[in-house]
């Protein structure tokens, strides 16, 4: 179904699918490097890498509580 | 001693090769189906020790993979977790009543995910001892 013909009931689901699915590759990929499961990184790279999955947990807060109707813990 | 082995069920390839990293990462042995006929040959061909189940799939969704397993009794004490993009509301309900060890929505943390596995991999072992 196209984003124009998808009726509007369907949208949260449909948010809830696919923004959490993004979300899930960013922070598995960012915890796999800051981990070092692909090789040891600088300081420098981990500061940054752990600012992205901060703010992807802000995100995730977010969505927990405009789709859900929870909140978790940043 | 065997290599335990884990069954992830996704149809997004990014999650399964993040999710394989990560479990390979903590000694366990990947397998990988895309949609609810692969994960149905797969838990039937290779026997899991577990199952992370996503619930939206191609070819009939996780609810299908899990009655099929629940029907099967070579495979029902196969523990699943259920990940999820989907909803709350009717979904985590139904699969812990469907028989679900525990249900995330993603995205999980992975220590989370990964005591999830180590508690229901010890239920199951020890309903297995019980049994015998």
């Amino acid at each position: 179904m196209t984003k124009a013909t998808r009726p509007s009931s369907e949208l949260p689901a449909y948010l809830s699918h696919e923004l959490r699915n993004a979300l899930a590759c960013i922070q598995q990929f960012g915890n796999i490097l800051i981990d070092g499961l692909a090789g040891e990184l600088s300081g420098e790279q981990r500061e940054y890498i752990g600012i992205m999955l901060e703010n992807a947990s802000k995100i995730r807060s977010v969505l927990d509580s405009a789709l859900d109707g929870t909140e978790r813990p940043l | 001693m065997d290599t335990t082995k884990i069954l992830v069920v996704d149809d997004n390839p990014t999650i399964r090769k993040g999710l394989g990293v990560r479990l390979r990462a903590s000694g366990y042995e990947v397998l990988f189906a895309g949609d609810a006929v692969a994960a149905t040959a797969a838990l039937v061909t290779d026997r899991p020790d577990l199952v992370i189940l996503d619930l939206g799939l191609p070819c009939g969704d996780g609810f299908v993979v899990m009655e099929r397993l629940s029907n099967n009794d070579r495979l029902a004490n196969i523990p699943v977790i259920v990940l999820t993009g989907r909803e709350l509301a009717g979904n985590r309900d139904r699969a812990l009543e469907a028989g679900a060890a525990a249900f995330f929505q993603k995205p999980v943390e992975d220590r989370n995910l990964l005591y999830a596995i180590r508690k229901a991999l010890d239920n199951s072992r020890g309903e297995l001892r019980f049994d015998e």
